[in-house]
Formats: C-alpha cells, structure tokens, sequence
C-alpha cells in the first residue's frame, strides 16, 4: 500500500517546491521584519503557501482528462479576465494588471500562464485532428494561443511577463517535433540582430559565418538555405540601421535596459545595490537577519523582485548555490516526467512550464547579479506575491500530476 | 529527432545556465568580495537633489525687485530615518510627529533614499540643534534653500505673485515628471506665468554612504552628477517709483490702476486694490493666512487688472465713435441733435444736459448720453461687435499675468441665451451705446484700447516682462508681444483723439484735471453697478502730440469718473512724465462734471 503510493506521488518534486517555499518565507521575514508597514506580508505569504500547498496536491490529483477538457474553457476564461483587469483593474505603478478584492490584489496575467501552456498543449496533441507543428497553418494557430494573451498583457503594460509566455513558444515546439531547420531559421536572426547592436560589426560578420555553416550542414534546397543566410543578414543590418535612427536619449534608453550601471538612478541604481548586496556576502553570508544592505533598504521592496540579493547577502555563496541548484534539480525533474510520460497533453505541459521558470530563474537572478536586463519578473516561488506563488504551485502541482499518471496514455 | 536526444538537448542547456550563473555568483562572492565587502561599508548611493537659484525680476531702471535669501530646510531621508526620534525632530520645528510620519508615507521607491524637505525656513537654532547631535539624528539633514525677498517700498503683489510649495494635486496633475514633493512653484502672477524660465532646471548629486548613513564622498569622482542651471532672470518694464507712488496714491480705496507705453506696450505700473503682502507666502504659508486672504469680503488675491469685468461706462464713447464712423453711419462732421433726453418705445433715457446738434468730437467732449444712444441703435449689434473686437474687447490682451478673463462682448446669440428664444431685441443697444448694460470690461483692456487710440491704430499686446536673461548663456533674450494695426483712416483717429484732449483742455467732462505743463487727453466714466456707488473710471495718454504713457484707473464704488478717477490718473501721467518728481494730487476733487 505504502509503496503503491509512492510509485505514484511525486514526493521527490514536493519536497524540492516545498524547500524554495519556504528559502522565500525565511528571506521575506528578513526583509520585513524591521518594518511596521511590512511586516505582516510575511504572514500573508505564510498563510498562502498552505493555501497553495493544498491547491497543489490537489492538482496532482485531477484526472488527466479531466484537465485536458478543460484546457480551453480555462484559456478562454482566463483571456476575458485579462480584458477585463484593462477596464476595471488598479492601476499600480503604471500599469493595469491588478484586480482588487477585498483587501487582495489578484493577477491575472499569473493565473494566464498557466492557461496558455494547458490550451498550446491541448492544441498540439489534439486527439480529434492530426496536428502537425511543421505545417504552416498549425504553427500560425499555435503562436496565436500564445500570442493573444502576450498582446493582452503588452497593454497593461507588463514588458516583463508578456515576454515570459513568449518563452515557453520554442521549447514546447522542440518537444512537438518542430524540426530542427525551422527552430534554427526563428532562432538565428533574433540571435544574430543582438550580435549586430551589441557586439560590433566583427562578431556581426562572424556569427553571419556560422550560420553559413551550419546551414550548409543542414543539406536543404540551396534556394531555402539562401533565404535564410538573406534573413540572417537583412535583420542584423536593418536593426543597426534602426537603431542609429534613433535619437541619442532613446537609444540610451535601449543601451540601459542591457547595461543598468549607465543610469545609476534609475533602473541602474537597484541593480548596484543588489550587486554590492550580494557580492559582500561572500561565501557564507553575514547571517540571517544581518545583511547590512538589505536590512538598511537600500534596495525598495526587496521582497518581491529583489529578493534574491537578500538571500545571496545574509546566506552567501552557499546559499545562493544551493538555491540556484534547487531550480535547476525541479526543472530537470520536470523534463524527467514529461520524457517518461505516456500523455503527451501532460508532457508538453510540463515542458511550458519548465521554460517558464527557466526563464523566471535567468531573468530574476540574472538581473540581480547584474548580467541581465533589469525586467520586473518574481522569483518563482520565492518572491513575495500571492497570485505568483499560487500560480507557481499549481504549475507543481500539474509536475507532480504528470508524474503520477505517466503510465496512462490519454 | 528521439524525445531521449531531445531531453539531453535540454538537460544541457539548463547545465550551461546553471554554470553560467553559479560562475557569476563565484565571480561576485568569492572573487570580488573583498571589493564589495568595502563597497557594502561605503558605497551605497543617495541621491541629493541640487536646487537651482530661482531666477530674479529687475524692475525697468535694473533695480532688483524680486531677491532671493538663503534659508534653511529641514529633510528626512526616510530609509535611514529612526523612528524613535520621530517625536523628538517634531518638538524642534514644532510640528506633530503625525504630520512628519504623513509627509514620510507618502515617498515611494528610491526617493526612501533621498532626503525629502519636511519644513522650510526652519531656525538656526534647529540648524545648529541637529549639528550637534549628528550621530543620533541619522537621516535627519538639513538644506540651504533660497527664499524670496522682496526689497521693495512697495507691494505689487497681483503683478510678482507668490511661490508655494507645490500641493499633491498639482504632483499629480504635472505633465512630465520634473516636480517632486517639496518643491516651490510660481503660484501666482509672474511667478507663475514665467515659471518655466524663472525655475532653473534642478541638478542631482550622488553621494557615497556608509552603513550608519554618513556621508564618505562623492559618488564615480562626480561623473554622474547633473549640475543645476539657474533660472532665467526677467527684466520688467516696471517703473519702481511710479508703481509705489500709484499703490500709495490708490491708498486703501478698492480698485486698479496699470499704465503702460503706448509706444511699445511695456507696462510702467499696474496695481490691484486692496492687495497682501508677498511676504506672507516667502516661507512655510500658514494655512490660517492664506484662508483669511482667500475668504475676505474684498478679495485681495483677486488681480482686478486682469480679472474684474466691469462697464466701462462713458469711456466706451470712443469704441462707439469709431464704430459709427467706421460703418458709415457718421461722418466726422455729421452731427446728432442731443436733447436733454432720448425715447425709445417707452422709456425716457436721461441725459446730463442738452447741447443741441453736435459732432462726434464735441459728443466725447461733453460725454452727450442722447448722442451715443441714438448712435448705438444706426450702428447695430453686428457692427458694435465688429469694432469692439477691432480694439480688443471680449478677448483677452494676452497680457503676461495669469488668470486673464476676455470680459463680454454681448452677441445676439448671448441674449437669447440669457433672456430666452428671441430674448435680443433692438433697446439693448441704448444703453450698450454708453457702455453700461450687459458689456463687461477689464482694465488692461481698457489701456490697452486707450494706447491704440493714443498712438493712431497700433495695438500692441500689453506685457510687463521686457527682456529675460538666459543664464547659461548670460545673453539676453527679447521676448516677442504681437502688434497690430487697427486699419481705420487715420482721420478717425484724430476726430476721436480730439474729443479727448479737450474733455481735458475744452469744456469737458475732466477739465478740473488740465495741466499747465503737459498736454494731457482721455475720457472720464462713471460705471452704474448693481451694489453701491457707482465706479469711477478713467482712460488716458499724454502727452497729447506724442503720447508716452496711457493709463487706466477704475475705482470701485468711487462716484463719478470726474471726481476720483481723474485726478488719480492725471496725478500718475504728471508723475511718469516729471520724471517721478511732482506730485499734483489731491484726493477728491472739488470739481464734479457729470458724464
């Protein structure tokens, strides 16, 4: 009995979700213990957690049909909420991504994600109609599911998680069969456009060299390995070329989102406290409840996107590590049940979500240790913020869902 | 492609990221952490905000009339602020600590790392009191700021106007970005009007803290600071001596005065009655101050130069002569026959006396009502519109003082509005002829209209600020007011200038006020209002031949134009003219010509 349930629980994922939840509860106290206004989001985010951890294992019990039935009806829902936080939501901050009730600002655009990677997934391994991602018609309908919400949320404005449904885009493609060809001929140019603005023309002509080759060893129909190279070297050269039309003060704007320490006031001036934050931990910290940085404030409201800084202050290098290494372990656990899964509507979703944390993790920690633009995003799971952390959850909880029911195949 | 090959893509891509961010994590904590273990001690970053000198007013003999002085502002940097002192800064500047906490809650983001002003012009011996206790006060500063001084004899409160603190309202409300809570605007008058020149553009400086928040330096040698410019310094045309001797000749009588050179527009004086003292508003206002002024009977923040809208009453007569001249329905010699009385339908319009059949110049000579009335009706609505316009009246001059209003012109469609559907009838125009009824005038008009009589068809945008100094550069700039000319035949001028000069020198309705020494002309009025006595107006420009100053003066509920406005402007023309050397008034004038 005890093992039967075992075979099927996914403890392994529990455990490693239910250790970052709780690095991020003990780095919120820390962060807000010493305010009066704060204090109490630490209780907040306490009593959600359990919320979310019953939500969770809830989840993980769903029958798979189940929620792949209602995919669509959670997409289509989730979408008129987006419309509707543009009409009736609170404004914070500039941007429109809040409903308040009562007293409990709820997120939209975080419950959406979920939807989307569930309604791309559906689409793509529907039972009804043979899909295939390398039909021209298919992919256009796939980009769509997830391009919708993207625009919706582009109006808020949210840069940073509309940016986040768009990479969940290619990974799940991959995983569908996208063919290798096609995968390189979207990833080049964008690749290739980043060399040309930020790299010069030498690295520019390089990269073009590459691609030359790689194409070459891809041995399609020379008219199509041409379009491509063309591609490639028409969108390096005209993102140079727009870009020098710019006026200096917006292509200083554009320079700062990849280089913060050129506005030290600005977005740059979070990014040189977080640095400094972290970088005088050293490898085991100044001990919980001492970091001097993060306990002074000089960073605002470190326990939402900052919180990292905090952790790597009080805990060091060893913290950090470990906690970098608990998001990849859960990550590859993730790849793990969507490789042994049998369901496919299943696998696919635990790779969307996969590459959303992936890409939570590169952006969030990448801009606190000051090697990626500075964009608003959470830390999954850590993060203070309820619609966040639910969101995160229930994403564990259709991980630990996929596990459990890996043997069946619809 | 196998799923297995495809999860070891994958598996690799996660492991190069987990490299990539583990090497920088190594690279930050335990390579550099000796440079950022130093930089945690020191090198964390506040941001001070320079503010810029707030630009000057020099008056039109380079004298300075607006000044600033150095004054100090108490600032609570939030993020290294201890609360337990909270009570203990509140007894010093005597506040309650409510009203520092409020001001605290309100900064948002990094500026909890910049210090906010919580009062201005604080005493020396709080400076002095936070010096000393340094150490235990952290977060609390101090900063030197300057204040407006007023070196003047005078007040010319409506025309300088006062600076306040800027309200969440207008933070709100501000398009772009560059006010912050705490900082001084132009609230009224010039300062307001001007207040994109006269506010400089703020600097910032960055500046290294330790962990106890001390200042240890300057942060990157400098590099990034932004230093502040200065504001733009504004050169008036205001004539000092003429606008004291103008406030105190208008004494404590309700009432406006402004002169200007009908030559160039430039505004010589301009004074609104009663008014305050701008003093009030150069430190923290207090509220019970600004409600007393706001709330009282007079309205001494009101600007009546720029805001009154009254009847002009007889000094209409010349808007009316030329009207008629200009449709046609006068010549300059055709004459009127002016009973003592005038009937329209039935009822009986007075006159002041009876001077038989007389032309347009004797008509505005003796102020003849019947004249104007029967004129008011040949000349119609359309054409009383056409030139009313022509002179500036219904729009506002676009004079360098905010708050402006455009007066009334009535149209047909204004009547009907009021009185309802075909609420216009004809009658109106009697009294409209003799600028009573629904008209509504401001006094800058009114001067404005006299100087472009004055100077034969040129009206000039009235304005008070010549010249500003642009200071980066220390060049001046002349600023460009619009001139227009009122195309009439010039034989209407001299026809309707005529009249004037000799209500003055002939046996006109101000010939108490004649001059022995200079040639002065214009046009009493006595205005009937709904409350009171009836205003007393008066329009002029002297010297006749070659006019160097027209002036208005309206007094509220003074009588008639003879008796108080008169002398008053006379005394002011004398004044400007002698060099601000005679002084020629008497108050209340023993001669009284009804107009």
């Amino acid at each position: 009995m005890a093992n039967k349930f075992l075979e099927k629980f996914d403890t392994f994922t529990l455990v490693v979700a239910v250790l970052i939840v709780s690095v991020g509860l003990v780095a919120i106290y820390s962060a807000t213990f010493s305010s009066e206004i704060d204090s109490d989001l630490f209780y907040k985010q306490l009593y959600f957690s359990f919320v979310g951890l019953a939500i969770m294992i809830g989840v993980s019990y769903l029958p798979p049909r189940y929620l792949s039935n209602i995919s669509y009806m959670i997409y289509i829902f989730s979408l008129i909420l987006l419309v509707l936080v543009l009409v009736f939501g609170k404004s914070i901050s500039g941007s429109k991504s809040w409903f308040s009730i009562g007293g409990f600002g709820l997120q939209p655009s975080e419950f959406a994600k979920i939807a989307t990677v569930l309604a791309l997934s559906k689409f793509l391994t529907s039972e009804e109609k043979e899909r295939n991602i390398n039909k021209p018609l298919d992919f256009l309908k796939a980009c769509a599911i997830v391009l919708i919400p993207v625009a919706l949320i582009m109006k808020q404005p949210d840069l940073g998680t509309s940016i986040v449904f768009l990479s969940m885009l290619l990974p799940v493609f991959f995983w569908a069969g996208l063919s290798p060809f096609v995968l390189f001929t979207i990833i080049s140019p964008i690749v290739i456009s980043l060399i040309a603005l930020f790299l010069g023309d030498y690295y520019f002509y390089a990269a073009l060299l590459l691609v030359l080759i790689v194409l070459i060893l891809f041995k399609r129909k020379v008219y199509l390995l041409i379009i491509v190279f063309l591609i490639n070297v028409a969108a390096g050269i005209s993102v140079e070329k727009l870009f020098s039309t710019l006026q200096p003060y917006q292509q200083k704007r554009i320079m700062t989102v990849f280089d913060p320490t050129s506005d030290p006031l600005g977005s740059g001036y979070n990014v040189i406290q977080s640095k400094v934050a972290i970088g005088s931990g050293g490898l085991f910290g100044k001990g919980y409840l001492q970091g001097t940085q993060t306990q002074l404030k000089f960073i605002p409201e470190q326990w939402t996107d900052f919180i990292f800084c905090m952790i790597g202050e009080e805990f060091g290098f060893i913290g950090a590590a470990l906690l970098v290494m608990l998001y990849i372990i859960l990550i590859i656990q993730f790849i793990n049940n969507a490789y042994i899964s049998k369901n496919r509507f299943l696998g696919l979703s635990c790779i969307g979500i996969a590459s959303i944390m992936m890409f939570h993790l590169v952006i969030n920690v990448g801009m606190t240790v000051g090697i990626m633009p500075v964009i608003g995003i959470p830390l999954p799971l850590v993060s203070y913020g309820v619609s966040s952390l639910l969101s995160f959850m229930i994403m564990i909880g259709i991980g630990m869902n996929t596990y459990r029911n890996r043997k069946i195949f619809t | 492609m196998d799923l297995a090959i495809k999860k070891y893509i994958i598996f690799s891509i996660c492991f190069a990221i987990l490299a990539i961010l583990i090497g920088r994590l190594i690279q930050l904590q335990l390579l550099n952490v000796e440079e950022f273990g130093k930089k945690s001690q020191k090198n964390s970053v506040k941001i001070i905000t320079d503010i810029p000198a707030r630009g000057l007013m020099y008056d039109r003999n380079g004298k300075v009339v607006v000044d600033n002085k150095p004054a100090y502002s108490l600032m609570i940097t939030h993020s290294q602020f201890n609360f337990d002192n909270l009570n203990e800064v509140a007894n010093l500047i005597e506040v309650t600590p409510e009203y520092i906490n409020e001001i605290l809650s309100k900064v948002k983001g990094t500026n909890r790392f910049s210090p906010v002003k919580i009062k201005r012009d604080v005493e020396f011996r709080v400076i002095s009191y936070i010096e000393e206790n340094k150490e235990r006060l952290r977060g609390v500063d101090y900063q030197v700021e300057a204040l407006r001084f007023y070196p003047n004899t005078f007040k010319a409160s409506h025309t300088f106007g006062y600076t306040k603190e800027i309200s969440e309202k207008q933070l709100d409300k501000q398009v772009g970005n560059y006010y912050t809570q705490g900082d001084v605007m132009g609230s009224s008058g010039l300062e307001r009007f001007y207040e994109n020149y006269l506010r400089g553009e703020k600097g910032r400086k960055l500046v290294s803290v330790d962990v106890k928040g001390k200042e240890v330096g300057s942060y990157n040698d400098g590099k990034d600071d932004i230093k502040p410019v200065n504001g733009f310094d504004l050169l008036l045309s205001l004539d000092s001596e003429l606008q004291e001797y103008a406030e105190n000749r208008l004494g404590s009588r309700r009432g406006a005065i402004i002169a200007l050179d009908p030559r160039t527009g430039e505004i010589l004086c301009m004074v609104s009655k009663p008014d305050f003292d701008l003093s009030l508003f150069s430190g923290p206002t207090d509220s019970k101050v600004f409600a007393d002024l706001l709330l009282h009977k007079d309205k001494p923040l009101f600007n009546r130069v720029v805001q009154s809208r009254q009847p002009p009453g007889s000094t209409w007569k010349m808007l009316m002569g030329f009207a008629g001249l200009g449709s046609g329905v006068i010549t300059t010699t055709s004459t009127i026959s002016c009973g003592g009385s005038f009937r329209y339908g039935n009822r009986t319009f007075e006159d002041h006396g009876a001077y038989g059949s007389i032309n347009v110049t004797r008509a505005i000579e003796v102020s003849a009502n019947v004249f104007f009335y029967k004129l008011g009706l040949k000349v119609g609505l359309d054409n009383y519109n056409k030139y009313g316009k022509m002179f500036g009246f219904g729009l506002k001059t676009g004079v360098d003082i905010p708050g402006e209003i455009s007066g009334l012109l009535p149209s047909e469609e204004y009547f009907n509005k009021v009185y309802g559907p075909k609420g216009w009838t004809q009658g109106f125009l009697v009294s409209l002829g003799i600028g009573q009824g629904e008209l509504g005038v401001t006094p800058v008009q009114m001067v404005a209209y006299t100087a472009a009589i004055s100077m034969e068809g040129l009206y000039i945008q009235p304005h008070i600020v010549r010249r500003i100094v642009n200071p980066i550069t220390g060049q001046e700039e002349i600023l460009e007011f619009e001139q227009r000319r009122i195309e009439l035949p010039n034989e209407y001028f001299k026809a309707i200038k005529k009249g004037m000069y000799l209500v003055v020198n002939g046996n006109g309705t101000a010939k108490n006020i004649r001059s022995s020494e200079f040639v002065l002309a214009g046009k009493t009025g006595t205005a009937q209002v709904t409350k009171g006595n009836n205003h007393s107006w008066f329009v002029g420009f002297a010297p006749y031949d070659n006019p160097q100053i027209a002036v208005c003066v309206l007094g509220e509920n003074a009588g008639w134009g003879s008796q108080f406005a008169a002398p008053l402007a006379a005394a002011i023309m004398i004044r400007y003219l002698s060099g601000n050397t005679e002084d020629v008034y008497e108050e209340g004038s023993t001669v009284i010509v009804r107009d």
